[in-house]
């Protein structure tokens, strides 16, 4: 029996997402995942002044903005030639590094645990789908941590602000570091905000994420996909530290090699937009929105390296690292954003340890007539890649991939389905009335866009079915 | 009118949205009031509101979910989703609630540029979603940019032509809270203000004037650099940031003596130009945000 699944919106995701799902004989046979949502940015960000990219595409996301702002301070300083200093590199990340530790508590805490824990203390957490499992206690115990973790996500966005300005959309980040000196008094600060964050990764956040996965344990088998691996590299090739997190890596599962930029394409040829070409490198052309091109289902792009979907993300990141404990599959994804966050931790306390109070690292900067640069980082959910293009002082081309793109790409030509799309193949469903399992496995890649799920069965009727 | 005082920084506003909250807590408690449902929309937007409001600090935002108010829907935090979702949302439409509306109304190909569910098997956008409930809100808040005028969804050359919350809602009064993205405070305050007294004093442009009466630049502890002519060349300069685009001087909020994040910080407190992100022109108008030859000097003049 086939059936079609819709679930739009997919809640607890940053942004919009409808997904399309077909079921035969309680296994997901086809899937569709459907970024809901388009601005422009790339066609916004022509003719703006380019310092400016720093601070506007901040604003393509609530919850990754500083990500924005590394890529695109990275990308002009690539363009204006800027070597940046040592201590002005360590200031910005230290502000990366409080970004992650907010997006990774909020997303564990907000957006993962309502999935799996009954939270009955106020109706908007209420879930209508009854695969709770884990016994009372443990259940109390967490869902007094979702309450409890607001209070910490909040101060790591203090930390931000500490150094950023404000936080969503700080304005601290900025080519050749950040905007303002740390004093001793700011290290301090950020010293003492950090331990009470640190304490809670370890004591709560890390247990919890194990103790869901000692009751829900398929999700270890389920929600693996490609088992393709990519990162830009976090945290690497400092002057002095070496690298503290990964270097820039890619993998398959028979060989992983040294990441080289080269090899990244873009594809529309499943997505509403038009260009002379469906596939392209990132540098060469920005394609227009087209709503009414045939195939088309979704404003994700589809991102492709050497030809292939590659998973970005925390887990990418820690097994690419070395840590070989870990398998792909949704919990270890899941569990890879808990153990990130601790890691992250100890990556921001290196990094404090080495700041020098008041070091400047701003100057009064120069536009070039033209120039042409990127900035490729891995951020909270993976590579980010910002690649722009300046003329006459203003910018001329402004092309983005984020890591959802990655992710939650569409297929291509070749038919290859997107990573989250490919993660659901053959996923068992127990009840096809009410699946839990794909918005749990959707999740474990901390989708930001927006979008919406759906299951479809071809050639019969299409049943729209509530998903709880 | 009576004239408006404004009290010197040592009362600013913390303290007055702190009392506001204490009171809808024990009003709350005491049953004097009931919990009013509120149904919160992300439109075409970054959710950085959502995000922003998760910041709060007295009233926090768990304080305001659990003693203030019964939130309905919020596609970031809501538990239910898909059809379930849907009808959680829909449910609330014959009953009163106030209407929170974060994000620009995306108007192109007739509002499918944003499609923020799917109700009884048919997209739902955000366009028609803003219709249904703005028809039906008690009171309705545009919480940030994108929601007040378009915002960085309605940058140039506006692809999704997106807009604000008032072209598609022309009759209806809407609480404006401009802001990219709105300071936590300035949303709990104001609903925290409505639950209790109604809708607070606002200015000619719908800004409740607790928060948005004053001009950056009369606040800004920067101002004597301003007034001796002693002006920033680059961030990190501790003087005046004027020239360096600082638009503090046409925007209207209480950020100088507020600041983010739990009051440690602003962004002429981090050194850099305040880029108007409250201001109704943003961004379009407010920019370049940066830039560093604004003036020059001309000789013998």
């Amino acid at each position: 029996m086939n059936k079609k699944i819709v679930i739009n919106p997919l809640t607890r995701i940053s942004g919009f997402m409808e997904i399309d799902v077909t079921v035969e004989h309680h296994k997901v046979v086809d899937v569709k995942t459907k970024g809901n949502l388009f601005r422009g940015f790339e066609q916004m960000l022509v003719n703006r002044n380019p310092f400016d990219a720093v601070y506007f595409t901040q604003r393509i996301c609530g919850i990754c903005s500083a990500a924005h702002s590394m890529a695109s301070s990275l990308a002009l300083e690539d363009a204006l030639n800027i070597e940046l200093l040592e201590q002005g590199r360590y200031l910005r990340d230290i502000i990366h590094c409080c970004e992650f530790l907010q997006n990774h508590i909020r997303h564990f805490y907000q957006y993962t645990v309502p999935d799996f824990v009954k939270l009955d203390q106020v109706s908007l957490v209420e879930s209508n789908h009854e695969d709770f499992r884990l016994p009372q206690t443990v259940n109390d115990r967490m869902s007094k941590h979702y309450f409890e973790s607001l209070a910490i996500s909040r101060s790591a966005h203090q930390m931000l602000a500490v150094l950023g300005g404000k936080a969503p959309h700080n304005h601290g980040v900025f080519i050749g570091g950040i905007t303002t000196k740390a004093t001793s008094e700011k290290i301090v600060s950020l010293d003492s905000l950090l331990q009470p964050i640190a304490q809670f990764i370890e004591e709560k956040m890390i247990p919890d994420v194990y103790e869901i996965a000692y009751y829900y344990p398929e999700y270890f088998r389920l929600g693996g996909g490609y088992g393709n691996l990519l990162t830009y590299g976090a945290f690497n090739d400092y002057k002095e530290l070496g690298t503290l997190y990964v270097n820039p890596l890619v993998s398959t599962l028979d060989s992983v090699e040294t990441f080289d930029e080269t090899n990244i394409r873009e594809k529309i040829d499943y997505s509403w937009y038009k260009a002379k070409e469906n596939t392209y490198k990132p540098e060469e052309l920005v394609a227009e929105p087209d709503m009414d091109k045939e195939k088309a289902y979704s404003w994700v792009k589809a991102p492709r390296y050497k030809d292939l979907p590659f998973e970005v993300g925390p887990l990418a990141r820690l097994i690419l690292s070395g840590r070989s404990d870990l398998g792909i599959s949704a919990m270890d994804r899941t569990i890879a954003r808990a153990l990130e966050a601790k890691k992250i931790v100890e990556i921001m306390q290196t990094l404090l340890n080495e700041v020098i109070p008041n070091v400047e690292t701003q100057k009064k900067y120069e536009l070039p007539e033209a120039a042409s640069g990127r900035g490729l980082v891995d951020t909270t959910r993976g590579a980010l890649g910002h690649w722009l293009k300046i003329n006459e002082k203003k910018i001329s081309f402004y092309q983005i991939i984020t890591p959802s793109t990655w992710d939650f790409s569409t297929r291509d030509e070749k038919g290859l389905r997107g990573v989250a799309e490919e993660a659901l193949i053959g996923t068992p469903i127990q009840n096809p009335d009410a699946p839990a399992e794909i918005g749990r496995i959707l999740r474990s890649f901390d989708p930001c866009m927006s979008c919406a799920t759906h299951v479809y069965s071809p050639g019969n009727q299409v049943k729209t079915i509530k998903v709880f | 009118m009576t004239e408006q005082v404004f009290p010197p920084e040592s009362l600013t506003n913390e303290a007055i949205a702190e009392r506001l909250s204490t009171t809808v807590r024990r009003s709350v408690n005491k049953g004097l009031i009931q919990k009013k449902k509120v149904v919160y929309l992300e439109l075409n937007g970054c959710s950085g509101n959502i995000i922003s409001l998760l910041n709060g600090q007295n009233p926090s935002f768990e304080y305001t979910l659990t003693s203030m108010v019964d939130l309905r829907y919020s596609n970031s935090l809501m538990a239910a989703e898909g059809e379930q979702a849907m009808e959680q949302l829909m449910s609330t439409i014959d009953d009163e609630f106030i209407l929170a509306v974060e994000g620009a109304v995306a108007l192109k190909n007739n509002g499918l540029y944003n499609v923020i569910g799917r109700y009884k098997g048919e997209p739902l956008t955000g366009l028609q979603a803003v219709k249904w409930f703005g028809e039906k809100a008690s009171h309705i808040l545009a919480v940030g940019a994108c929601a007040t005028h378009g915002g960085v969804s309605a940058a140039k050359p506006n692809p999704s032509e997106s807009v604000g919350l008032k072209e598609v809602l022309p009759d209806k009064d809407i609480i404006m809270l401009p802001g990219c993205p709105v300071h936590p405070d300035w949303f709990l305050g104001t609903l925290a203000h409505l639950i209790l007294y109604g809708e607070p004093d606002m200015d000619n442009l719908n800004r409740p004037l607790m928060f948005y009466s004053t001009l950056i630049h009369d606040r800004c502890p920067r101002r004597p650099f301003f007034d001796r002519g002693i002006f920033a060349e680059k961030l990190s300069d501790k003087t005046c940031l004027f020239k360096l685009g600082c638009r503090g001087p046409v925007t209207r909020t209480d950020c100088p003596t507020r600041q983010w994040n739990g009051h440690v910080n602003w962004p002429i407190g981090d050194d850099t130009p305040c880029i108007g992100c409250a201001s109704f022109g943003f961004p379009d108008r407010m920019e370049p945000f940066i830039s560093f030859d604004t003036t020059r000097t001309v000789k013998d003049e």
